[in-house]
């Protein structure tokens, strides 16, 4: 028999807060977490478009985790081992009694070490010194940086993956952390979503994108307003999430607390755009309806959607078209929201972070607003998508996340049942 | 400087050059999109070659309202006031 997966442990690092209960009291009282841009040194800030971001600020690894790994490490990875050593704490995992090479990491992330990409670039193009480049730049640089530290600071010798897909990147890592353990190769997986690349050269190539929302840079709580009608782009963030997986036999052997159960996962491409999606959501609803499929779920059983919803003018219509394409008359009854909302866009982390949100619904019975839907779009507008935290009682929930080059996923949440 | 009767030659080069094709191909009345198949990133590329061109920056506000090859034109030479680059925006 196919073994069911459950979440066992959650981990937070966002700009609503550090830890899981300062981030899931913010989103429920629908706090934002996006505020002005900090200036990037000696950039001139001005020629930015946008001029705000979902940042955390102040954040110090050092008063996380101690020793010397953390501060050798980028930005991405630092979240991703704060989240994580949270995760598993709440998860009670005593991984030095468990068979290490059953123990898997798979991180999706989308950007990589940023940060040290623009300081060593700087020192070779600008001050022209190729002799001076950081030795433990390529460790720091590299994309599986990220899973590589989790791996020793966990003792994890099982899978260790990093899936990059943009935006929909730890949506991934959490259905390939379900995959690998249903097909036998790790009793747990720890699915992470980190990115921060909060930088000059990141930031500049989503204006030039026109990616990013620009008219409300005095106004930054207002920026990331995903199915309303003023939404003029997304607002870019950084964090990291992570989620302890792992096969029911296992959890139920050391009497683990439950969140939710991974119950349905779906990747597909749309073969069609680098950085648009169809304009008819049809690709969005064949991907939603595999995942349904399965977790062996109809859509009529959905009561909630954690949609990707950026705040982009295009995506958050095709994302409700796609919903009303394959919910028919029960997407007037799903409640749905948009953690974009609170956060901007983590890119990377996105996914992870609606993993935390699906899980800690149907946990909690709440839904966290969406924030800034005082004005909505009447392409986008559905009864189920709130302004005001929402009391439900939710047993399936599906989480959306869309990633440039093309790349959909979709991941279906279910109440434990034993 | 550049002078008004170059911008709609210069706009028309860096297109043709941008879409490969040949410039006297490209008409003032195109539509960006249905006409010369432009998408949405390809828009916002040929306006950054577009903007570094004429040194001008175009809000995203003022974006929906270029929607043909004369609306660029008339765009420009409305904004543009400094002196010229090359159509390709390389030079």
């Amino acid at each position: 028999m196919t073994p069911r997966i459950v979440v066992t442990g959650l981990g937070v690092v966002s700009a609503l807060g550090i830890g899981v209960r300062q981030f899931w009291d913010a989103a429920l009282a629908g706090r934002s977490g996006v505020s002005k841009l900090s200036a990037f040194e000696s950039m001139p800030m001005e020629a930015y478009r946008s001029q705000v971001a979902g940042q955390i600020h102040g954040f110090d690894v050092g008063q996380y985790i101690e020793g010397a790994s953390a501060e050798r490490v980028d930005r991405f990875a630092q979240l991703a081992m704060v989240a994580t050593r949270e995760a598993l704490a709440d998860s009670g995992l005593q991984l030095d009694h468990e068979d290490p090479h059953r123990t898997g990491v798979i991180v999706g992330a989308g950007m990589g070490g940023m940060l040290i990409a623009e300081q060593e670039y700087h020192r070779v193009y600008e001050q022209l010194k190729p002799n001076r480049v950081v030795p433990n730049f390529i460790p720091m640089v590299t994309l599986n940086s990220a899973s590589g530290a989790l791996a020793i600071m966990c003792g994890a010798k099982g899978p260790n993956l990093t899936i990059s897909t943009a935006c929909s990147s730890s949506a991934h890592a959490i259905g390939l952390a379900r995959e690998a353990i249903r097909t036998g190769r790790a009793d747990v997986v720890i699915a992470v979503g980190a990115d921060a690349s909060i930088v000059p050269l990141t930031f500049g190539g989503f204006c030039s994108l026109r990616a990013l929302s620009t008219s409300f840079n005095s106004f930054p709580e207002k920026a990331s307003r995903p199915f309303s009608r003023t939404r003029d782009g997304f607002v870019m963030g950084e964090g990291a999430g992570t989620l302890v997986l792992e096969s029911l036999a296992h959890a139920r052997k050391r009497n683990a607390q439950i969140y939710a159960e991974v119950a349905g996962y779906a990747a597909t491409s749309e073969a069609h755009h680098m950085v648009v999606p169809r304009d008819d959501g049809l690709e969005i609803a064949e991907t939603m309806a595999m995942a349904l499929r399965d977790a062996r779920v109809r859509p009529a059983q959905v009561d909630y959607i954690n949609a990707h919803a950026t705040s982009t003018p295009i995506g958050d219509v095709v994302e409700i078209k796609a919903i009303k394409h394959l919910f028919k008359r029960r997407a007037t009854e799903v409640a749905i929201n948009a953690t974009k909302s609170l956060l901007g866009h983590t890119l990377g982390a996105a996914g992870a972070l609606a993993g935390i949100v699906c899980a800690l619904t149907i946990d909690r019975g709440l839904i966290h607003p969406t924030i800034n839907y005082d004005d909505p779009d009447p392409e986008c507008a559905l009864p189920g998508i709130s302004g005001q935290a929402q009391e439900r009682s939710v047993e399936v929930a599906l989480l959306n996340a869309f990633g440039f080059g093309s790349n959909n996923a979709s991941v279906v949440f279910k109440r434990f049942v034993p | 400087m550049s002078t008004d009767t170059d911008i709609p030659l210069r706009i028309r080069s860096a297109l043709a050059e941008f879409l490969g094709r040949d410039v006297a191909s490209i008409k003032p009345g195109d539509a960006l999109r249905d006409d010369l198949g432009l998408d949405s990133l390809a828009t916002i590329e040929l306006l950054y070659r577009i903007e570094d061109a004429f040194d001008v920056e175009i809000p995203d506000t003022d974006l929906p309202s270029l929607v043909t090859v004369a609306d660029v034109t008339t765009y420009i030479q409305r904004t543009a006031v400094k002196g010229p680059g090359s159509p390709s925006g390389k030079g």
